[in-house]
């Protein structure tokens, strides 16, 4: 009673497929072809297949049994004829490894595209390997070998598949299933997709799971510790085969058969259930978490793996940290103090002490207004506004600060600096180093400093520094094979000293009359 | 010993230009906060110009057998010698010779008898015409009139750029070359390409020059229109090959701006950007530039795809290029 209803449903599905083809113009055509090859039980096999399905279902009888359907669509018959033509399948190999691979043109000229699926019988207890590239479904099922699959999108389900795997994929899914106890190791690694692993509850196994943005979720007795965001415990008792399971940014789940799903328990959650020290390593193992919220009422503290914190307004100090992601902060009323292992900072008016640092990308600050220290370990600084002492550290890349109301300390090991002082300041200490740039320090006409200035350039006929301001005393000298030029002098009679040092670059100090920024403070 | 001794030992090395880098910094910066050593220094370097200054003259016979004489009798026995302080064994015998030396020349210059030049008779053989040379000579010529073909490797130094008109394209290069020269006109002028290019691959050129020209290409270049070819693949060298990594920042930050990622020139710079920069601020910028690309729907080529993969799983890298890796690894259509 359910073949015709099946039938039916697959002939209507098929009928939809070729209204919708029909209706966009284009032509579409099956070829099946079925070939039997001998094949050893103690052989390999091998399919390399870029687009289409793949089922591979190990028996118990000698050699191989292949159903292929090679699909081309095409936008007219020139193109039809030339992509079925041009989709080949080739069978290759002996009776020890027996290859099966489809051929495609890397470029062709024709308008259509093709797939083609497999589905093949194997003895069982053969090596298989399988690669792909867009496949919506690779199944293999019931294989005693050893089995190797390599994809980049798409489901790949293993079911009762019990020799040493290796699978390895970028996008989709991979659901593994064993129907008995796993004896062997097996390694799945993904990119972005899911991993679950479904396995008998009397198992007993080595499991390692790692995922950076996603979670590490099991309904088995697990014992374990997160060691950064690699999680490496026990189910059940120790000494069993390694399962290996991770993925970059999904989830990874460990179920037992027949257990219920209800008391999946994310493993990260109990991991950072008591409070622990912010290392890094915990940070990596705390659930990965992204947040936008518009206002934080008070104090706001925020830690997660991986993700983007965005909160428009802090009524209270901010401690934010993240192993990898972006934070954006508009207005922080206290003290702020972000850190992201990697990841831009674009930060607003922060009115308390500045402490940011990001392991890598460029770090944005409208103002500061206690000052602080803004650092990252490569990557362009841009502060718009301090009025408090302010260090600013780069490990390559430009360092800018707008408007300098308070002492400043940049340092950049390879990138420009450009100092802009607040032309309310009648003086103000600085100091700007930059292992290989220029430095250009823009003042008010009326600022008075003590300038001491170096170049060091190999450019010996360079004219290193320039300034807009009268009776500094340049020296010009040969060290090694650089020359080392040297300015000293007072600004407007002297004042705070002005260090700067600039290597394979130049150092400009201009005059500029710019209208004071006025930074509103937030309203009580 | 303290600091300052052992630098004022290294003083003669410093004038000879004789130490090696490390310690000439060192000596360097602590002559610069040093104002004992620094006024030591000062000395050194004046008796060193006076003696430049000063008429080469024997050293008396007398002075010499004397010094001559000072030196054997106080010339050390012993057979195994310091490391260190022969260094400032020779040194000090250095500086004793150079006293002697300018104590003989002002006896000889001030006892002696003064020197005297017999006249010589001179003769004119020939008479070149005048010369008429021109101070602070500056010329604006139009990009249209230069070639676009830079022979040889010109020494281009003091690069500027001028926007003239800012209600117009045109965008003036001033340099210095032979003369202080001035090219004008609109960026999309092959010379004008080619005179950028040429600032910004030339490794014999000052890295602050391809800095500031990044950025007037960043700002140039971005504008719909500008984009050009020769421009984007100068940046690619740039992104491979600078040593500044300020610069290396910038270019990769243009060259995503520019939207001329999708060249594949360019995009090799950036995977291999992506593959080998030690900066990881630019290997975010490059694996954001191609993140933008795959998620606008253009199609990677497998070796990118497969540096984007490897640069996802290799678990040393920042942890936020991983990431982003992926993310682009999701917009990808293999």
């Amino acid at each position: 009673m359910m073949m015709p209803v099946r039938t039916s449903i697959l002939a209507a599905a098929a009928g939809l497929l070729m209204a919708a083809n029909a209706a966009a113009g284009n032509l579409v055509v099956n070829d099946k072809i079925t070939q039997q090859l001998p094949l050893d039980i103690s052989g390999s096999f091998w399919i390399d297949n870029p687009v289409g399905d793949i089922e591979i279902v190990g028996i118990d009888k000698p050699g191989v049994s292949v159903t292929a359907v090679k699909t081309v669509i095409a936008a007219d018959h020139a193109s039809l004829k030339e992509g079925r033509e041009q989709t080949v399948i080739s069978f290759e190999g002996d009776k020890s490894v027996r290859l099966i691979r489809t051929l495609l043109p890397v470029v062709h000229t024709g308008d259509w595209n093709s797939s083609v699926a497999y589905t093949i019988r194997v003895p069982r207890t053969v090596h298989v390997r399988v690669a792909a590239k867009i496949a919506r479904n690779i199944h293999i099922v019931n294989i005693r070998g050893n089995v190797t699959v390599k994809s980049f999108t798409g489901l790949i389900r293993l079911d009762d598949v019990n020799g040493a795997s290796i699978v390895d994929t970028v996008n989709g899914k991979v659901v593994y299933k064993y129907t008995q106890r796993p004896t062997v190791n097996a390694q799945i690694q993904a990119v972005n997709a899911d991993i679950d692993v479904h396995l008998p509850p009397d198992s007993n196994i080595n499991w390692i799971a790692d995922t950076l943005r996603g979670d590490v979720l099991t309904n088995l007795p697990v014992r374990a510790e997160f060691q950064g965001s690699v999680f490496r415990g026990t189910v059940n008792a120790p000494g069993g085969p390694i399962v290996s399971t991770q993925t970059l940014v999904g989830n990874v789940r460990l179920l037992g058969n027949g257990l219920d799903l209800q008391k999946l328990r994310s493993l990260r959650q109990v991991a950072i259930s008591e409070p622990q020290p912010r290392e890094r390593a915990m940070l990596l193992a705390t659930p990965s978490r992204r947040i936008q919220l518009p206002i934080a009422g008070g104090a706001f503290d925020f830690a997660t793996s991986v993700g983007d914190v965005s909160v428009g307004e802090v009524r209270g100090p901010a401690r934010i940290q993240t192993a990898a992601g972006e934070i954006e902060l508009g207005l922080v009323y206290g003290d702020c103090t972000v850190g992201s292992g990697g990841g831009p900072l674009d930060l607003g008016d922060i009115m308390g002490t500045l402490n940011a640092h990001t392991g890598a990308g460029d770090v944005q600050v409208r103002s500061a207004k206690e000052g602080g220290r803004i650092s990252t370990d490569g990557g362009m600084i841009r502060l718009l506004y301090t009025s408090g002492p302010t260090t600013l550290e780069s490990g390559g890349g430009d360092i800018i600060v707008r408007q300098a109301a308070g002492p400043i300390n940049a340092e950049t090991k390879s990138g420009d600096i450009t100092i802009t002082a607040d032309p309310n300041q009648k003086s103000q200490k600085m100091v700007a180093r930059t292992g290989q740039g220029n430095i250009i320090l823009n003042l008010h006409p009326r600022f008075a400093a003590d300038i001491d200035a170096t170049v060091l350039t190999a450019d010996s006929q360079a004219n290193a520094i320039h300034s807009d301001f009268p009776g500094l005393q340049i020296e010009r000298e040969r060290a090694g094979s650089k020359t080392r030029i040297h300015a000293t002098g007072k600004l407007n009679g002297g004042g705070e000293r002005i260090e700067l040092s600039a290597e394979d670059g130049d150092i400009h100090i201009t005059t500029v009359t710019l209208a004071p920024v006025t930074v509103v403070p937030p309203l009580p | 010993m303290s600091e300052c001794d052992f630098m004022r030992e290294s003083m003669p090395l410093l004038l000879t230009e004789s130490l090696d880098p490390v310690r000439r910094e060192q000596a360097h910066s602590h002559i610069e906060r040093c104002p004992t050593c620094g006024e030591e220094w000062n000395g050194y370097r004046e008796s060193w110009r006076m003696l430049g200054e000063l008429p080469e003259v024997e050293v008396p016979p007398a002075v010499k057998e004397r010094f001559l004489a000072s030196i054997g009798e106080e010339a050390p026995a012993a057979t195994v010698v310091s490391f260190w302080r022969r260094t400032s064994v020779r040194w000090m015998a250095r500086a004793a010779a150079v006293v002697v030396l300018v104590g003989g020349s002002y006896y000889a210059g001030h006892r002696g008898a003064p020197l005297q030049l017999e006249p010589t008779p001179a003769t004119i053989n020939s008479v070149a015409p005048a010369v008429r040379y021109s101070i602070a000579e500056s010329r604006v010529i139009p990009a249209t009139a230069v070639s676009p073909t830079i022979e040889g490797r010109p020494n281009i130094h003091n690069i500027s750029f001028i926007d003239t008109n800012p209600s117009d394209d045109d965008i003036g290069v001033s340099f210095d070359i032979t003369s202080h020269v001035t090219v004008t006109g609109r960026p999309t002028d092959k010379s004008m390409v080619r005179l950028l290019r040429y600032v910004l691959e030339n490794e014999d050129r000052l890295s602050s020059s391809r800095s500031r020209t990044i950025d007037w290409v960043r700002a140039t270049y971005s504008r719909p229109g500008n984009a050009d070819p020769e421009i984007a693949e100068a940046l690619g060298n740039v992104l491979r090959n600078d040593a500044h990594e300020g610069v290396r920042i910038k270019a990769a930050e243009t060259l995503q701006r520019m939207g001329a990622t999708a060249a594949s020139d360019t995009r090799e710079a950036l995977i291999h950007a992506l593959k080998n920069d030690p900066n990881p601020a630019v290997r975010i910028k490059a694996v954001e530039a191609l993140a933008n690309l795959a998620q606008s729907g253009a199609t990677l080529d497998p070796a990118t795809v497969e540096t984007l993969r490897q640069k996802a799983m290799q678990s040393d890298e920042n942890v936020y290029v991983r990431v982003k890796a992926a993310e682009a690894l999701s917009a990808v259509h293999p």
